[in-house]
């Protein structure tokens, strides 16, 4: 029997479907992995355990028996601990305070402060911690804030422990510390969840390794019996698309966009590619390979990029989103929600948003020219929604990407930059962002599109770049497509 | 684009200032059938346009005074008087809607009152009773220059440093009024040209000066051109509306916030001309207190604090709603010690029906779209199956 195991479980946010009917077990001193690209799901299950979330549908159960963590509390007193990703302490109090915060050893309503310190040295040392409880929290480095939250789970007795993210903030050095005590740990029977979407450390750590997609339960693998590929197709396989795009049945132009040595220092380095008239240029990489940060140096979101970028053969200064806008540069980002959209205006106001100026004569917006090219725009895109005033908050995660895409068609750009064009949009309008990608570039634009989704890089490249931790690993052409071959360069 | 079909009727959630020209009538009713009337000593003008107390025949025969019966709200010296106490906030809170707007606020606008108006009194002062058209053309732009550059300033600094405007304006607002007290050494500053105060004060009728109402009219309407028709408009309802889209759209940003603190200076010299001609004197006490109501103007005429929201329409009746009920306490005979108390349930009951509303038009949003999502499902599924 399984020491901890979720069953069915369903969980929905506004807008968002996070987990859909996952079960998983969890055996007793194991280390298990939960792994999955960014939105599956795999960080909201590990705060359902922890009593951080309730489910909408399913159960927990503990050595078999149904419980129910409502809250972070309830969890702990079932032995139920997380260390969280953006830590949550707070910085103004000492090491010990942190520890026993819900737990002060109080007479009378006085902490007694003795017993408080004596407490958090015996926990630290538990763990092997040498930091001084006395210690303000926000002296510590992450790695050591980490240690605090740790010495926090086992201070409560935790049996079961969920690690979020856990290295993200961390060096090499705090990250070998980490993996030590979690081998620590794991001899006196700890269980643990290690919430991951990095390969090699949960090859190093783990012992078993649980996929999730959009949400949904793929597999489960014991660490030995798998490997890396076959979780990277796990984690990004989709149905693959048949259709073949018409650009590429037409000759690419000249040079529209040349990068050269290309860098930001902690993001990228050194990236060299160029992009053509009429054709789709794919860029593939794990999260955190540095795609998006390419794309937003392109486009002069990055004061700190360096190196050589020429549009259409001139130099374009770095840094000036409005130069690259009038070199007629477009970027729709990976967050429409955040970047991509003003979510309180109407579908109109949106889509006119980059091109506010043109439609205006003396400072005064013409209406009426604005609506004819939306609308022309909306009918091409198929954006469905009751007018053109409606207020694109209210529009279902497709519908607002066109919108989004459209406020750049309605420029008529020479080189669009797409990130992630079909996150979080349902199969219908995937399809038809597809259809207008092609159209685009058949009309002559040059586009970057970066995916994480290989089945879509695949069908729509012409070429694809890939990148794994800020380099250029590789560029493949179409006649050489293959997962295998990207899931090479990727990891 | 489908359009829901059999909806002729007129959209509430387009006008949202409906709600508040409703309000503004109930209070009106309201004052007019509980305030009551009062007698009031009739005047009338000789065919030579000398005013004298009208008489008028008693029974005993004799010449006594005349009196008429006039409510106490609903005659056009209380309406003028409300609209000239009103003028003051509706023009500054036109201004402040728009720093609103951008996701903004400027604390400092009673200040930037005063100071402006100090510097128009200096200026105007030397001048003297016999300072002519120069001498108030010269006021004028001062102060309202004065206004502007203040405004200028705060932009500038919220812009630069990364520091909320909420401080950046808790701060000028202490040091705008300073200098002003430098300036004056707490003295009032008075004698300004006689034309200046004239043009101010012009009196259509007696007692009915209209200037103020004017000037807070044109205001209104230029300040709603502004939003809603012009590119930088649009822009301002960008940036308030989300900062980071607006920026990767190509918006400049720190210019428009830029812009829109100057505007609020602006209409803060503006509201000081009118303050330095009609009641003829500049201090640095003036305008104290006035930020919030110019706020509560603001919020109540529909601004949101966080950005994305509000008209000059809606500020300007904002102004006039939390005037009415100020002058109308007095007109109800209710100690004035209540207004505070009122007026701030007002406000905070004005923004939870703004959320009221905006809730509610969510959901007639998402009930639509979901409508529509059906009719084009079925309309497509339809279209897929074969005719036999």
């Amino acid at each position: 029997m399984a020491f901890l195991s979720v069953e069915h479980i369903s969980k929905t946010f506004p807008g968002v479907r996070a987990l859909d009917d996952v079960s998983v077990e969890f055996e007793k001193g194991s280390i298990h992995a939960l792994m999955g690209e960014n939105g599956a799901g795999k960080s909201t299950l590990g705060k359902i355990i922890a009593g951080v979330y309730t489910p909408d549908k399913g159960v927990v159960k503990l050595e078999g028996q149904e419980v129910k963590p409502t809250d972070p509390r309830i969890a702990q007193q079932l032995g139920l601990a997380i260390v969280h990703q953006e830590l949550a302490f707070c910085p103004n109090m000492t090491v010990a305070e942190n520890l026993m915060l819900g737990t002060m050893p109080a007479h009378a309503g006085f902490v007694n402060w003795s017993k408080l310190r004596d407490r958090a040295k015996a926990l630290l040392h538990e763990i092997g911690s040498d930091i001084d409880p006395h210690t303000p929290l926000e002296q510590l480095t992450t790695g050591q804030e980490q240690m605090v939250q740790i010495a926090s789970c086992v201070g409560t007795n935790a049996k079961m422990i969920i690690f979020d993210e856990p290295t993200s903030s961390l060096s090499t050095r705090e990250s070998e510390h980490l993996f030590e005590l979690m081998g620590r740990l794991k001899a006196r029977g700890v269980s643990m969840a290690y919430v991951s979407h990095r390969m090699d450390e949960i090859f190093r750590i783990c012992d078993t390794i649980t996929v999730l997609r959009d949400g949904k339960y793929v597999a489960t693998d014991p660490i030995a019996g798998t490997n890396r590929e076959r979780v990277i197709r796990q984690m990004v396989g989709r149905e693959v698309l048949t259709e073949r795009p018409k650009y590429l049945d037409l000759q690419p132009g000249e040079e529209i966009l040349r990068v050269e040595n290309l860098s930001s220092t902690g993001k990228f380095q050194n990236v060299s590619f160029n992009v053509h008239r009429g054709e789709i240029v794919g860029m593939a990489g794990l999260v955190g390979a540095g795609r998006s940060e390419t794309a937003t140096a392109i486009f002069g979101l990055d004061r700190h990029a360096k190196g050589d970028v020429y549009v259409k053969g001139k130099k374009l200064p770095l840094g000036k989103v409005n130069e690259s806008m009038r070199r007629r540069v477009g970027f729709l980002p990976e967050d429409r929600k955040k970047a991509g959209l003003v979510l309180g205006m109407s579908v109109a106001d949106n889509i006119s948003l980059a091109h506010i100026d043109h439609f205006s004569a003396f400072g005064f917006v013409d209406r009426k020219r604005e609506v004819t090219e939306i609308e022309k725009l909306t009918k091409r895109l198929r954006v469905k929604a009751p007018s053109l005033e409606t207020i694109t908050a209210g529009l279902s995660g497709g519908n607002q990407q066109k919108v989004a895409l459209a406020k750049w068609l309605a420029r008529s750009c020479d080189l669009l930059i797409v990130d992630e064009p079909t996150r979080g949009v349902d199969v219908g309008a995937k399809a038809e962002i597809y259809h207008l990608l092609d159209e685009v570039a058949c009309q002559g634009v040059a586009i970057l599109m970066i995916s994480s989704e290989l089945p879509e890089v695949m069908n729509l490249s012409r070429r694809i770049l890939v990148l794994r931790e800020g380099f250029l690993t590789g560029e493949v052409a179409r006649e050489n497509f293959s997962q295998e071959a990207l899931l090479h360069l990727m990891a | 684009m489908s359009t829901t079909p059999g909806r002729p009727k007129f959209d509430f959630s387009k006008f949202p200032e409906g709600g508040l020209l409703a309000v503004i009538v109930v209070l009106g009713l309201l004052l007019a059938i509980f305030g009551g009337s009062v007698q009031l000593p009739k005047f009338e003008t000789t065919p030579d346009g000398k005013r004298h107390r009208a008489m008028v025949t008693n029974e005993a025969g004799q010449q006594v005074p005349a009196f008429e019966t006039v409510n106490k709200f609903f005659n056009p010296r209380t309406i003028v008087q409300i609209a000239k106490d009103t003028s003051f906030f509706a023009i500054m809170a036109v201004g402040m809607t728009v720093v609103i707007i951008t996701g903004g606020i400027d604390l400092s606008i009673g200040s930037m009152y005063a100071l402006a108006s100090v510097c128009g009194a200096l200026i105007l002062s030397p001048y003297g009773p016999s300072g002519g058209g120069t001498a108030t053309t010269l006021g004028v732009l001062a102060t309202i220059g004065v206004g502007a550059l203040l405004g200028f300033l705060n932009g500038s600094m919220i812009t630069a440093f990364k520091v909320h405007p909420f401080i950046i304006t808790l701060g000028t607002m202490a040091i705008y009024r300073g200098i002003a007290f430098v300036q004056t050494s707490g003295q009032s500053i008075g004698g300004f040209p006689d034309a200046f105060r004239q043009f101010v004060r012009w009196e259509v009728l007696p007692d009915l000066s209209l200037v103020p109402l004017i000037v807070m009219v044109i205001v209104t309407i230029i300040g709603g051109i502004f939003l809603a028709k012009t590119a930088i408009g649009r822009k301002i309802y960008a940036v308030g509306g989300n900062e980071v889209a607006s920026r990767y759209s190509g918006i400049r940003v720190g210019a428009v916030k830029l812009l829109a603190y100057t505007i609020t200076g602006l209409t803060a010299g503006i509201a000081a001309v009118l303050s330095l001609g009609y009641y003829g004197a500049g201090s640095s006490g003036d305008g104290q207190g006035y930020e919030l109501n110019v706020i509560a103007a603001s919020v109540v005429g529909g601004a949101s604090l966080i950005g994305g929201k509000g008209t000059a329409l809606g500020a300007f009746l904002g102004a006039v709603i939390l005037q009415m009920i100020s002058n109308g306490l007095v007109i109800l005979n209710i100690p004035q010690n209540y207004s505070q108390i009122v007026i701030g349930l007002v406000v905070i009951a004005a923004v939870l029906l703004d959320q009221f509303n905006a809730a509610m038009a969510q959901r007639r949003l998402l009930a639509r779209t979901s409508a529509i999502k059906k009719e084009m499902a079925a309309s497509d599924a339809a279209a897929a199956t074969p005719t036999p």
